[in-house]
């Protein structure tokens, strides 16, 4: 009988993979001096932790200072994600290739792809000395950095449209003009508005962390909280802030779906 | 009405599309063009409104120029050309009323158009041509949700919309079964008689085209091979457009 | 000549609420913020204490300091998306309906996944430098979680919809429900495991540079400490370092994406 092997390159590419991660593993492990005993001991190291974390400090006092800052992520994120949705729609066309010539559209994704890179804090770093500590900072980072990643995404959707609708409206004596509005638009637009609600999603989470270096949000109460050993108010506003997102997320992520199934209308 | 005059299309890449066709068609002619897939028909009915540019010859619109035309003239000529296409090529996401209220573009401010404030007679305009083709209840149904057939009947309403001198149709029907084929065609043939546009039809089913069709028109390999009254053909003239024999795949057929 | 148009529909209570409310909202926001055209101005004008030394990087003093801390951060990224994207695959598998039909452990995993994601990968180092002590330890069990959250809401998002018919076959030729998962299932899901993967790895790379600015490991800390003294013309050196790594190690995953998939 004639058994067919496995054909060897499968076979050599898992066994290499495989090689490849446990070698980059150990690698990296012994590099930051971790070993599994600290993997074991750790879970009742952050047990600790937590229960120090309870009861929660619901003091008036807390809650007045908390609250606030957690709005405040609030508004830098939804501010941040109006900024990027704004500015990166028209430069989410400059970038698709079936819209604009090609050394422009490859242009603008190259300094896309560069606003992508930087991380939103890292932004916040090199704006801080320019706007101050404060909100405007944070929003200004998480700003740019989602005109960066909406506007590759965005741009993308453009490129995968349907380009027979264009040639109907071409053909009827419609403008360039008529095509984009009354053919790519409509086509985009569901895709790229549950991009903008997603992106908001993240950006909350990314403006909760802004207050680390001072640039608005809930950051700052966190580790302060911290580091002057405060767990019981530290938990809350844990506790506040994952309310947050969770109802945040929810709300998000049932616009989304209503947005990309689109009304039923019977007749 | 419409004339062809030498027109030859060749494709960068050297596929010669048309070779030296004239035609000439007169206002009110249903004409229908059949041959073989790559013989040119999609290519000859897209000279029409220029959405080929012929490299030689030129065609004429109501005795305007389409091929050597200025841009402003180009869109003026396609507003009074209504075309329907294979792939229906509606706005999927848009409702039925949106996409043959775009029939109406060219007729429209762009400012008013973008602002959805269309005039109330075009908005009239198009529910009249979704009456026409018995499909008015479906007016803010999205695109999507509709059958192929209906999606081809809002296909003509839109091309309707545009109160257009010729309509063109470009395999209408290849995508869709034998009952909701004919209907489309029906619609096709009552547009042309009541409203006496110039219709031209592309088909590849013969049976189909010697239901419906008065004027006869075959391509071959970009030419001009038949040019006859559909009464008049027969099987063998079917055999010379195609060069080769008829198959079973060449009919349509009816429903079983 | 009297047609039957029909009524227009009346528009949805979403777009009626939700238009006016995001343009109110937005500016409500915009306010709360504070944009001061004063501040700004003035604020302005310092720019140069950041511009000025940005364009005069010191390349030996970075080279000489952030090296081995950026070998670090990209060692922690490497650990912590293995070890939080293998962690994820048995648990994204009970986190779908598709492979796990107990109601209450699916709603359980389910949950625990979700919750992970609501804490910013930033708020989980601060936790942890607390629990196990600062340096990059920490660090790593904060991309732990990290990697694990994302993980696992793409990976049971593509179980719950992939073609049940290789699982029931494998079932009803008496395979156990964990082999058959593991025979049917598992291997449907592998290519898009791999893709993750990468994609993870690349936003832990991401996440990992900033680690340091809580004492997490990594090279965020000397960013951190050079930010405070304004020392940009040592930071901008190192960023381009980053974005070099950054660039190399996506253009990596690039190439390997294509090898294997």
């Amino acid at each position: 009988m004639n058994i067919p092997e496995q054909p060897i390159s499968q076979k050599v590419l898992k066994y290499l993979l495989t090689i490849l991660i446990v070698a980059a593993s150990i690698w990296s492990a012994s590099g930051l001096e971790v070993t599994p005993e600290r993997f074991f001991e750790a879970p009742s190291k952050i047990w600790i932790l937590i229960s120090a974390m309870f009861p929660l400090d619901l003091s008036s006092e807390a809650i007045e200072r908390i609250v606030p800052k957690v709005g405040e992520s609030l508004f830098i994120a939804w501010a941040g994600t109006v900024i990027g949705a704004l500015f990166s729609f028209p430069i989410s066309f400059l970038a698709a290739n079936n819209v604009t010539f090609n050394l422009l559209n490859r242009f603008t994704k190259q300094v896309l792809n560069i606003i992508r890179a930087f991380p939103e804090l890292i932004l916040a770093f090199v704006f801080l000395p320019i706007t101050g500590l404060g909100p405007l900072t944070g929003t200004l980072a998480v700003g740019i950095h989602s005109i960066g990643t909406l506007g590759k995404l965005s741009s993308e959707v453009i490129e995968g449209i349907d380009d027979g609708p264009l040639e109907a409206i071409k053909a009827s004596g419609g403008s360039k003009i008529s095509e984009l509005l009354f053919g790519v638009i409509p086509q985009v637009m569901p895709t790229v508005v549950s991009y903008w609600l997603y992106r908001f999603e993240i950006n909350l989470r990314a403006s909760a962390v802004l207050g680390v270096v001072g640039a608005g949000g809930v950051g700052a109460e966190l580790i302060n909280q911290l580091r002057f050993r405060d767990f019981p108010r530290a938990g809350t506003v844990l506790v506040v802030t994952i309310a947050m997102v969770l109802i945040v997320d929810t709300i998000s992520a049932a616009i989304r779906k209503r947005i990309i199934k689109g009304r039923d209308i019977k007749v | 009405m419409i004339e062809f005059k030498n027109v030859s299309v060749t494709y960068p890449g050297g596929v010669k599309a048309l070779d030296n066709v004239s035609l000439k068609i007169e206002k009110g002619d249903f004409l229908i063009i059949v041959g073989m897939s790559g013989a040119g028909k999609s290519t000859l009915l897209r000279t029409v409104n220029n959405l080929v540019k012929p490299t030689n010859g030129e065609v004429l619109v109501d005795s305007k120029n389409v091929t050597n035309a200025s841009k402003k003239e180009l869109k003026e000529i396609r507003s009074d050309v209504g075309m329907i296409f294979q792939t229906f090529n509606l706005v999927n996401r848009s409702s039925v009323l949106k996409n043959v209220l775009t029939g109406r573009l060219s007729q429209v401010s762009s400012i008013r158009s973008i602002l959805g404030l269309w005039p109330q007679e075009d908005k009239q305009i198009a529910f009249e041509a979704l009456n026409k083709v018995e499909i008015l209840e479906k007016a803010y149904v999205r695109g999507s949700n509709l059958s192929g057939g209906q999606q081809q009947r809002v296909g003509i309403a839109r091309a309707l919309a545009q109160k257009p001198k010729v309509m063109l149709a470009d395999e209408p029907v290849a995508s869709l079964d034998p009952i909701t084929s004919r209907v489309v065609m029906k619609y096709l043939k009552e547009i042309n008689q009541e409203l006496g546009i110039t219709t031209i039809v592309n088909l590849h089913f013969l049976d189909l085209a010697k239901e419906f069709g008065e004027r006869l028109i075959g391509l071959k390999e970009g030419k001009l091979v038949y040019d006859g009254k559909v009464g008049d053909v027969s099987d063998q003239d079917f055999e010379n457009i195609y060069g080769r024999a008829i198959k079973a795949s060449d009919m349509l057929g009816n429903d079983d | 000549m009297m047609i039957n148009i029909p009524k227009k529909p009346k528009p949805s209570l979403l777009s009626v609420l939700g238009y006016p409310f995001a343009f109110l909202f937005s500016i409500y926001s915009f306010f709360q913020i504070g944009f001061n055209l004063e501040d700004f101005r003035r604020n302005l004008q310092n720019r140069r204490l950041v511009t000025d030394p940005l364009f005069d990087p010191k390349w030996e003093w970075a080279v000489e300091n952030a090296t081995a801390a950026l070998i670090e951060t990209i060692q922690i990224a490497i650990l912590a998306s293995i070890l939080g994207c293998f962690i994820a695959l048995p648990l994204s598998f009970y986190a779908s309906k598709a492979t796990n039909q107990t109601t209450i452990t699916y709603y359980i995993y389910k949950s625990f996944l979700n919750f992970i994601r609501t804490i910013p990968d930033l708020f989980w180092a601060m936790l942890f430098t607390v629990a196990v002590g600062l340096g990059p330890f920490a660090g790593v069990l904060a991309l732990i979680m990290f990697s694990m959250a994302i993980m696992g809401k793409l990976l049971s998002e593509t179980i719950d919809s992939i073609d049940l018919g290789p699982l029931e076959a494998a079932k009803s030729s008496g395979a156990k429900h964990n082999q058959a998962v593991f025979s049917s299932a598992l291997p449907q899901i592998l290519p898009n495991f791999t893709a993750y993967f990468l994609y993870i790895f690349e936003l832990c790379i991401r996440a990992s540079v900033i680690l340091g600015l809580v004492g997490a490991g990594g090279v965020g800390r000397i960013i951190e400490t050079q930010r405070i003294f304004l020392r940009f013309d040592r930071i901008s050196p190192i960023i381009v370092l980053i974005l070099f790594a950054v660039i190399a190690i996506e253009q990596f995953s690039v190439w390997l994406r294509r090898k294997i998939l």
